[in-house]
């Protein structure tokens, strides 16, 4: 009798909650659209470009995702200090949960760097964990929403930083910079020289970054300019390509720069002179 | 200077700055310690093994060494058991020497004790006789006391005391 009430009760909100959201999103749908103050083109466009909402930063007008890169420097810096003040101290050698989160994510770069490179791989695992770090917690930053003003006065929701162009130059740049440092540090000008054939490797690594988040982003921008799209599928686009952008963005570009590095900083067999025995 | 796609230099620069303060950063505050943390434990477990390893070294040298002991011992005791057999046949012979000369001491002794109960059944077999002899002399002279039969009386009591003396001797041979 009791499973029977229980059964009814169950069918019963079920079926009032369903009328309830048809109804609702059959509202919004019909719903006059409201005054915007950007067209869509102006919306993706500035999306892509950053060319209109600027942000001011002590006087000078910058892109959001220079906001966003140093908002998300400065929680990852807050979070680890705590950490190493508070949780490191207290490790033990039988780890708990939050000690084998932490340790999976330092491992994890750190056995990339010395599986790809087995020379010094030490200031690489160290580079590859930072970049990691940076490129996932900043375009998982983006699902938060956080608002900023612009110049114009328009409040906008703070983009993944390297959503911005210039950040994903400064990352790809920066990357090549180490693995061309690495080289001529181990290699001499020979190892110089044999990463400098690879030209092209800070404008693929920074086009590569900048194409993959950008994607998302004006997936997620066209989502979101739409009131009717707003519903249920948002979650499924945005956070699920959020997600996925910022796992697999921050491995691509640990496992190139540390394969890289890794050829960078190969010895190189020292070729012997020709005996003159002739 | 206007670069397509809003590229700025400053802002590149910016972003530099940004991610080699958090790169600093992070690799002091989160890499290096937990990195170091690696080493340690990892050096602990090492430690760890090592000591395992010598004391499974010490537990097999100690196992071989009582191995050995036992060995010895077992030997020992092979030894100690022949010896004690060897000297539990030396004495069960000595004891059986022993009693055989004792036992023949004691026939020899038996033999010479029979031979002088002999002599003394034979003396008293004698003295008997005598005193039958007695005996039967006064009954024969209280009852009828005739020549002849006197003779026949004597003749009679020679028979019989030989046939009396030489049955004493056989029974004495015999014993």
């Amino acid at each position: 009798m009791k499973d029977e009430m229980k059964k009814k009760r169950r069918l019963f909100l079920v079926i009032w909650l369903s009328i309830i959201a048809v109804i609702l999103i059959g509202i919004i749908i019909l719903w006059p659209p409201g005054e915007k103050h950007e067209s869509i083109k102006e919306v993706m466009l500035d999306g892509v470009l950053h060319e209109h909402n600027k942000i001011n930063l002590f006087g000078l007008e910058v892109n959001p995702g220079l906001i966003s890169a140093y908002t998300v420097t400065a929680m990852l810096l807050i979070s680890a200090g705590l950490i190493r003040i508070f949780a490191i101290p207290k490790f033990t050698f039988v780890p708990g949960k939050f000690q084998t989160v932490i340790e999976k994510m330092v491992e994890f770069f750190a056995d990339m760097a010395s599986k790809n490179s087995h020379h010094r791989p030490k200031f690489v695992g160290a580079y590859i964990f930072s970049a990691g770090a940076y490129i996932f917690f900043s375009t998982i930053f983006e699902l938060f929403g956080f608002q900023a003003v612009t110049t114009t006065g328009i409040s906008i929701a703070l983009p993944a930083p390297i959503s911005d162009i210039n950040a994903a130059i400064a990352l790809g740049v920066m990357s090549y910079v180490v693995i061309l440092g690495a080289g001529i540090i181990c290699g001499g000008v020979k190892g110089g020289l044999s990463v400098l054939k690879d030209f092209s490797l800070p404008i693929s690594m920074s086009f590569r970054l900048f194409g993959a988040l950008l994607s998302g982003l004006l997936v997620t921008e066209l989502v979101y300019y739409y009131v009717s799209l707003s519903f249920v599928l948002p979650v499924l686009v945005g956070v699920m390509f959020t997600l996925l952008h910022a796992a697999i963005q921050a491995y691509v570009l640990a496992t190139l720069v540390s394969i890289f590095y890794g050829e960078a900083v190969e010895p190189r067999p020292k070729k012997k002179k020709k005996e003159v025995s002739e | 200077m206007n670069i397509p796609l809003n590229i700025d230099f400053l802002q590149i620069l910016l972003h530099m700055l940004n991610f080699v303060i958090l790169a600093g950063g992070l690799t002091f505050l989160l890499f290096k310690p937990v990195s170091n943390f690696f080493e340690t434990r990892k050096n602990y477990f090492a430690d760890m093994e090592n000591k395992n390893r010598e004391a499974s070294e010490e537990n097999e040298r100690l196992r071989l060494e009582y191995e050995q002991r036992i060995r010895d011992a077992e030997e020992e005791i092979q030894q100690r058991k022949k010896a004690a057999e060897k000297e539990l046949t030396e004495a069960s012979a000595q004891y059986l020497r022993e009693a055989k000369d004792k036992a023949a001491s004691i026939i020899l002794a038996a033999e010479q004790e029979a031979e002088i109960r002999k002599e003394h059944i034979l003396d008293s077999a004698q003295t008997e006789i005598g005193e039958l002899v007695v005996t039967a002399t006064q009954k024969l002279l209280s009852d009828t006391v005739t020549p002849q039969r006197n003779i026949e009386l004597y003749d009679e009591f020679i028979r019989l005391a030989e046939d009396t003396v030489s049955g004493e001797r056989s029974k004495h041979d015999k014993e």
